[in-house]
């Protein structure tokens, strides 16, 4: 790795003891509120403007451009209606698990971020378990939505809840099952080790990032991971023609956004992830790292959108028979076809 | 012509010239106590406890296997319900089966044994003109709310006596279903009337036995607005012609209007002039595309579940015909565009860009219909969602009395244009499509290959109208200002909307207003078939059924 994780640098910078614990914690605290603001700064944006803009272009349409540069401005005007609007508590919900569930989606993607190296210095923590910690806390969204669906006392808002459980259970599995090919190929589990190995090249001028070592696997994450996300065509567990909103439905004002912005979230984690073990995390040419990571979790968007616009969702049955049937086969083939290559060339 | 089709010459009554009303008469024996003449057909009278035995036998034996309308009336001296029958292969050959009941007690055999939609039009009359059926499966008001007091189409309701009805007293949906609870497995789920994907406000009372559909009941009525009793109060001349707008309110209004025009010249004997009738014609096939486009777009952001660039597509494709008919009429959405005996006005001035206009839509069109097909029938996923999703196979589709692109995509080959012909379609070339896949797929297969056929039509249309003689651009013929057809006449005409059969029947009773009108609805009869499509199903798949039928809650509750 080229730099040390992000508190030590803060520690430095500050004329700090690294080595005192109180001076850690206060720059860890510190080096979170960082990565959370800047993730949350990309969900902002993504989030009222350029997901609004992404589908218009998609659609032939124009979408928002009469409040400030481009519509910008809509990002202000979006947070003061969604913040001022009344937060309706229907009758006979499950407190407080109706409450914590906004919370728990909102927040379990943003801790994933702690250990994912951002480029320049970007980087929180580096523990030994990185990839598995990642996994945990973006699987820990799959609570939050059960809780919100069952909390909710409303039908569609179960459906939904049900729905998410199935859909993440069988997605989860390949999803993880594709991540351990990565891990046998770095041989490590610790994020930097897995970024490091993929800084070689490959052929001529194309870097050895597991993308290109091995496709396969690539092509297979990137479907787990619309379905873990629940995008199209994978967005059964809200699927508003057929059950509303699904465990959202009885969310409004602040519980919303938190919903909404835990959404997002979450396809940046997503991205994050796929940028680090399959695109090298932040490297790239003459840009700075930041920037490039910035470019590969935003590409990830854009293909979330770009699915979201154009294909039509699978039935629940049918997700479920791609899950179970067709991912979870292909990635222990996958898995397996790795590690004896891996075993034989090593 | 493509237009020909031979019907079957062993039923009874069918002869060279028509049909021959005294064989069916004798096949009927002695229950026909009576004969009525009416304009479209001739009407026996039958008495009201041996309705099932003559309709049994008509339809089995002579072949009328569809039940087109049932309309219910209260005359000063007995209440009457008539069955209107056509047959599937040649809807010309039609007739009336007359059940006068007392007044006192007004109440005759149900027919919905026979044909499964009579159900739903039963209860309609039931509900609105206070005939009670007996026998029928399930005999409750369809439009108006189960609290409701007194039949507004008979002749003692008092309209000015208030319907209160407290909170309380109102049913509770839940409460009269206990099919949830009898089986702990299921559970009832209110699917409207607010919920994204019924199209209108429609509430389909759902039990589901965990993402299946184990029991459905479509409950309307949200949107009845009185269609019938208003265009009583209104003169034939003027005053009707506005209402058919609003029935299938999404762009489907000259298709509309040509019914009650249809229904109206027939009746009053007017004779349209040729050139009117092309641009009818066109105008007519503009809408159809207009609303076909729209029926495509909301079908798929049913299967997609997301305002999808489809549904834009076809948003933005529509928004060209909407234009052209706002050349045409000068309005987008209630165009009143027809008049009896012609139309308002003469095309749109320069006509040479207007004409332009149209060619450049028509151009473009096969483009763009390639571009849906590569976005959505091409699609795997979609025809994972929509191969064998929602079957209503052709004998069920007969029997609810499907029409339009819901029966042509069940291989059933009727198309009122060419059958029962009107307008100018009988002198133009283009072909009736029928899909035989009897699923969602199919439906959806039939809509965008009819606007290919409606697109032949207007082309037709455009070269006619171009080369039509300046001096002989008769647009309207000669009617009477107040127009008083004879008393005492009767007709049922339908016509070919958007979404089927779209009749209209009329009772004349010497006054330039009409003693009954009534308005046949395709999507009523269409949106019957939705429990027979959806039982067993998926509720993603209820859902897609729902948004192929096609369904405009204005005209489905009139």
């Amino acid at each position: 790795m080229q730099s040390a994780p992000l508190p030590e640098s803060l520690a430095d910078l500050a004329g700090l003891d690294p080595n005192s614990t109180p001076v850690m914690i206060l720059m860890s605290l510190i080096g979170a509120a960082l990565i959370g603001s800047l993730m949350m700064t990309n969900t902002a944006l993504a989030g009222p403007w350029a997901k609004r803009k992404i589908t218009a272009a998609f659609t032939d349409r124009i979408a928002v451009d009469r409040i400030g540069p481009f519509g910008l401005l809509i990002i202000v005007a979006d947070s003061v209606r969604l913040l001022s609007k009344e937060l309706i508590v229907p009758e006979g919900v499950d407190r407080p698990a109706w409450d914590l569930a906004p919370l728990l989606i909102a927040s379990s993607a943003l801790l994933g971020f702690a250990v994912i190296p951002m480029g320049n210095g970007l980087h929180l923590a580096d523990p030994e378990v990185g990839l598995a910690y990642v996994f945990a806390t973006a699987s820990m969204a799959s609570i939050g939505l059960v809780m919100a669906g069952y909390a909710s006392n409303n039908k569609y808002s179960f459906l939904g809840g049900l729905r998410a459980v199935a859909q993440n259970l069988a997605y989860e599995i390949p999803l993880i099952l594709t991540g351990a090919s990565v891990v046998i190929f770095a041989g490590s589990l610790q994020i930097s080790e897995i970024v490091a190995a993929q800084s070689a090249t490959l052929i001529g001028p194309i870097p050895s990032w597991y993308a290109f070592v091995n496709p396969f696997a690539f092509v297979l994450f990137m479907i787990a991971n619309l379905a873990e996300v629940g995008r199209n065509p994978f967005d059964i567990p809200e699927a508003p023609t057929e059950i509303v909103a699904g465990y959202q439905t009885e969310y409004s004002s602040v519980y919303f956004v938190l919903i909404y912005l835990g959404e997002f979230i979450h396809i940046f984690l997503g991205g994050a992830i796929i940028a680090t073990i399959f695109l090298g995390g932040p490297a790239g040419p003459v840009l700075p790292g930041i920037v490039w990571f910035l470019i590969k979790i935003w590409g990830v968007f854009l293909f979330t959108q770009w699915a979201r616009s154009a294909v039509p969702r699978v039935r629940i049955d049918q997700l479920i028979e791609i899950g179970w049937k067709g991912m979870l086969v292909l990635s222990l083939a996958n898995l397996l076809l790795t590690a004896v290559i891996v075993g034989v060339v090593a | 012509m493509s237009l020909e089709k031979p019907s079957s010459p062993t039923e009874i009554g069918v002869t060279e010239d028509g049909l021959d009303y005294d064989a069916l008469a004798e096949l009927l024996g002695g229950h026909v106590i009576d004969r009525e003449s009416h304009v479209n057909a001739e009407g026996f009278v039958v008495r009201p406890d041996e309705v099932q035995a003559v309709l049994s036998t008509l339809k089995t034996e002579a072949g009328f296997d569809h039940l087109a309308n049932l309309t219910a009336q209260e005359y000063d001296d007995r209440y009457e319900s008539i069955y209107h029958l056509r047959k599937y292969d040649d809807p010309t050959q039609e007739l009336s089966i007359v059940v006068p009941s007392p007044k006192d007690d007004p109440h005759n055999q149900s027919a919905a044994r026979i044909y499964d939609t009579a159900d739903w039009h039963e209860r309609e009359a039931y509900d609105l003109v206070g005939i009670d059926y007996d026998d029928h499966p399930d005999l409750r008001r369809i439009l108006l709310p189960e609290t409701w007091q007194g039949h507004p189409l008979s002749q003692d309701y008092d309209q000015n006596q208030p319907q209160i009805v407290t909170l309380r007293e109102n049913a509770n949906p839940l409460q009269d279903d206990q099919r949830s609870e009898d089986d702990p497995d299921t559970m009832f789920v209110n699917i409207g009337p607010h919920h994204p994907a019924t199209h209108g406000v429609l509430h389909v009372k759902t039990v589901l036995d965990g993402e299946q559909v184990a029991d459905i009941d479509p409950d309307i009525g949200y949107l009845h607005r009185c269609e019938e009793q208003m265009c009583q109060q209104g003169t034939y001349r003027h005053q009707i012609m506005p209402y058919p707008d609003r029935w299938d309110y999404v762009s489907a209004g000259m298709l509309n209007e040509w019914a009650y025009a249809r229904a109206a010249e027939d009746l009053a004997d007017i004779e349209v002039p040729e050139y009117a009738q092309v641009i009818r014609t066109m105008s007519a096939e503009l809408s159809r595309i207009a609303a076909h486009m729209l029926a495509l777009g909301t079908f798929a952001l049913d299967v997609f579940g997301d305002f999808t660039a489809i549904f834009q597509y076809a948003f933005r494709d529509r928004e060209v015909v909407m234009n052209i008919l706002e050349d045409i009429s000068g309005q987008r959405l209630m165009f009143n565009y027809f008049r009896l005996g012609g139309v308002a006005w003469d095309l749109p001035e320069p006509r040479d860009e207007f004409f332009e206009k149209i060619r450049d839509f028509l151009d473009d069109l096969p483009y763009k219909l390639e571009e849906y097909h590569d976005l959505i029938t091409g699609n795997e996923i979609f025809q994972m969602r929509c191969v064998d999703t929602g079957v209503l196979t052709p004998e069920k589709a007969k029997s609810y009395g499907a029409t339009g692109p819901v029966a042509r995509g069940s291989g059933v080959d009727y198309d009122l244009r060419r059958d029962d012909p009107y307008g100018y379609y009988d002198e133009l070339d283009w072909n009736v499509v029928t899909e035989t896949g009897c699923d969602n797929f199919s439906r959806v297969l039939v809509r965008m290959r009819e606007v290919e056929e409606s697109a032949r039509i207007i082309e037709q249309c455009v070269d006619l109208l171009e080369q039509w003689p300046e001096d002989d651009r008769e647009i309207q013929a000669n009617v009477p200002r107040t127009l008083r057809p004879e008393p005492d006449e009767e007709i049922y005409r339908a016509v070919e909307g958007a979404k089927g059969e779209l009749g209209i029947y009329i009772r004349s009773d010497g006054t330039d207003k009409p003693a009954r009108f009534k308005i046949r609805s395709p999507c009523f009869s269409n949106l019957q078939t939705l429990p027979e499509m959806s039982q067993g199903e998926y509720i993603p798949d209820m859902i897609a059924s729902l948004g192929s039928l096609d369904i405009v809650l204005g005209e489905v509750d009139r």
